[in-house]
């Protein structure tokens, strides 16, 4: 105390402030250290981002089949892309499996967060429960959905069967299969989407429920007008993330409809051919890496695009404090 | 107050249910995966086997190369965790606590790389390692972790700014370097971050299936996950040993979580503040 007080005194006499002294200290060499240190990244950047993204950008107006060099070819890789019907397709698909992934998983996850949050015991173990899934690879995906889906085997014919409805093909139904990759994507990454939600909800404060109790809330009204508006900056993150996770899905499409078989993949009849597939059996089944690279690039761009709008849209409906 | 009890009651069957969605697919797995070929084949489908085949699971290791994709998965997972604590940990450091010139430009590039989707970078980096001659070799695989990601440089950084300013004060007066400051200050208080990041590294590379799909060609090179898929291909009626082999590749994830699960989820609680 004594001593804070001889500082202050000391502070008044002199205009230098407090801290300086000891910063004054300069470190050897500080800036050739953090450099050094830094170098890591920097050597990634170089040759990991900024050469890979210059490259490929140029690859997409070339013709590249990797034993000859790189031939420019002009606008030709987007025109073909335009009458490609096959690239449609995959873009088709790729919406068609966002639009349904995207909002469901959030949804589910938000709701299970909530349920979850009301200091449950066992809450440990459901959440445990739920992780499961998520950290499973693709493979022991396949097989544990294959226990449910198998058109012959599976658990949910079985069951479909002691109902009296006829059983399902499931993934080998080209209808059936985005809707029920979209489930099983659902099911494997909603542990994952519930556990941000969890820790988002934790700065929710309590004494505005117990307000909106005091005016006579219930549940559903609490949901909608204190909890989701106040978990929003979350659920903001999360809808960007999967989405741009979602457009490049290739792993869970590839095993799940290919086991392995990249040729198979993204069937019955490229029902499930997504823009990963597409791109992958250009570039890597045909060695076409300039028409592939240029896919990349629309794949890129039509991201871009979503997250601005995402990001105009959010002052609409997410709410800071 | 009874508003409060049927809030929770609707919880615990709603997770409840929910937790059985979860669970009942393993248990059907790992049921197929005690069953003969025969048995996992009869129509309509017995749920729990007859007799439970406890040797399917010692037959795992007959079936094709089994161990010897295991030895990759193993050897590609622990190089890449290595390469992420030595790598992110050194450069989230340097973001942290050093001043030095372009930092702030470079930290805009770390998080800026963190958004570019990865699609893009995917055919320069195949075209790269092939001039390498690296292609079927598991070099790809694990090389680019002792490169720093981003996410790990983040979390290290954010680790690392939350340590008092003293104690580097205290080291810099007995005249250590930055480098000794953070060998042998920042790197013992960051542990649970460093934890953190092996575990994500980890599980990353033993899921990962993209980066082998693309850079191996010859099975022996094949790491667990597409290993186990080249199988069904070639060795039919075996179905309930891949089942088995599946499920035994979980076990060292599932291990790591049951005993570390606080690491996931603190992980997940920055995701959720970033």
């Amino acid at each position: 105390m004594g001593n804070m007080l001889n500082d202050n005194a000391a502070l008044k006499a002199d205009p230098m402030p407090k801290g300086k002294p000891a910063r004054k200290r300069k470190w050897d060499h500080e800036g050739r250290w953090g450099l050094l240190m830094a170098s890591p990244y920097l050597l990634h950047f170089i040759i990991f981002v900024a050469g890979p993204l210059a490259a490929s950008l140029y690859f997409s107006f070339s013709d590249y089949d990797m034993l000859n060099p790189p031939e420019w070819s002009g606008l030709d890789n987007f025109r073909r892309m335009a009458g490609d019907s096959m690239f449609w397709r995959s873009l088709w698909n790729t919406l068609y499996f966002a639009v349904l992934f995207v909002p469901l998983q959030t949804f589910l996850a938000l709701v299970l967060a909530v349920a979850l949050n009301q200091r449950l015991k066992g809450l440990k173990w459901f959440r445990m429960a739920h992780f499961i899934p998520v950290i499973s690879s693709w493979t022991v995906i396949l097989y544990v959905a294959d226990a449910v889906f198998n058109p012959r085997f599976g658990l949910a014919n079985t069951l479909l069967a002691k109902l009296g409805l006829a059983g399902q093909g499931w993934l080998q139904d080209p209808k059936l299969a985005i809707p029920l990759l979209v489930f099983i994507a659902v099911w494997k990454g909603i542990g994952y989407i519930m556990v941000i939600y969890l820790a988002g909800l934790q700065s929710v404060p309590g004494d505005l429920y117990e307000a909106a109790e005091i005016d006579g809330a219930g549940a559903l009204r609490k949901f909608r007008y204190i909890t989701v508006p106040l978990i929003s900056p979350t659920t903001f993150l999360v809808v960007i993330m999967s989405t741009i996770s979602t457009f490049q899905a290739f792993e869970q499409i590839y095993v799940l409809t290919g086991r392995g078989d990249i040729s198979s993949a993204g069937g019955p009849n490229n029902s499930s051919l997504v823009m990963m597939l597409y791109l992958y059996r250009e570039g890597f089944t045909f060695m076409r890496m300039g028409y592939a690279s240029a896919i990349a690039w629309v794949l890129f761009m039509i991201l871009f695009l979503l997250t601005l709008v995402q990001l105009r849209a959010q002052k609409k409906w997410v709410h800071y404090d | 107050m009874r508003k409060k009890l049927l809030g929770k009651s609707f919880g615990y069957v709603l997770i409840g249910i929910s937790s059985l969605i979860m669970i009942v697919p393993f248990l059907s797995a790992l049921m197929n995966s005690l069953k003969t070929y025969k048995e996992y084949t009869t129509v309509p489908p017995r749920w729990i086997p007859e007799v439970f085949q406890w040797s399917n699971y010692a037959d795992v290791f007959k079936l094709g190369n089994i161990g010897g994709y295991t030895l990759n998965s193993i050897f590609v997972a622990l190089l890449s965790v290595i390469g992420a604590l030595i790598s992110c940990s050194m450069v989230g450091f340097a973001f942290a606590r050093l001043r030095f010139p372009l930092k702030s430009a470079l930290f805009v590039l770390v998080l800026g790389t963190m958004m570019i989707p990865a699609v893009v970078i995917i055919i320069p980096h195949f075209i790269i390692f092939n001039k390498l001659n690296m292609l079927d070799t598991l070099t790809p695989l694990w090389i680019i972790e002792w490169l720093a990601q981003p996410f790990g440089i983040f979390l290290m950084r954010q680790a690392f700014m939350n340590i008092p300013k003293e104690y580097e004060e205290a080291a810099k007066m007995e005249g250590c370097n930055p480098f000794q400051i953070y060998m042998r200050i920042f790197i013992p208080m960051a542990r649970p971050t460093l934890a953190t990041l092996a575990i994500f590294t980890f599980m990353g590379k033993w899921n990962e299936i993209l980066t082998p799909v693309i850079y191996l060609t010859s099975n022996e090179k094949y790491t667990l996950p597409i290993g186990i898929l080249s199988l069904s291909g070639q060795w039919t009626g075996n179905e309930q040993l891949m089942i088995a082999a599946a499920l035994v590749s979980l076990v060292p994830i599932l291990l790591v979580f049951l005993f570390a699960e606080k690491y996931f989820v603190q992980n997940h609680n920055m995701a959720g503040i970033k």
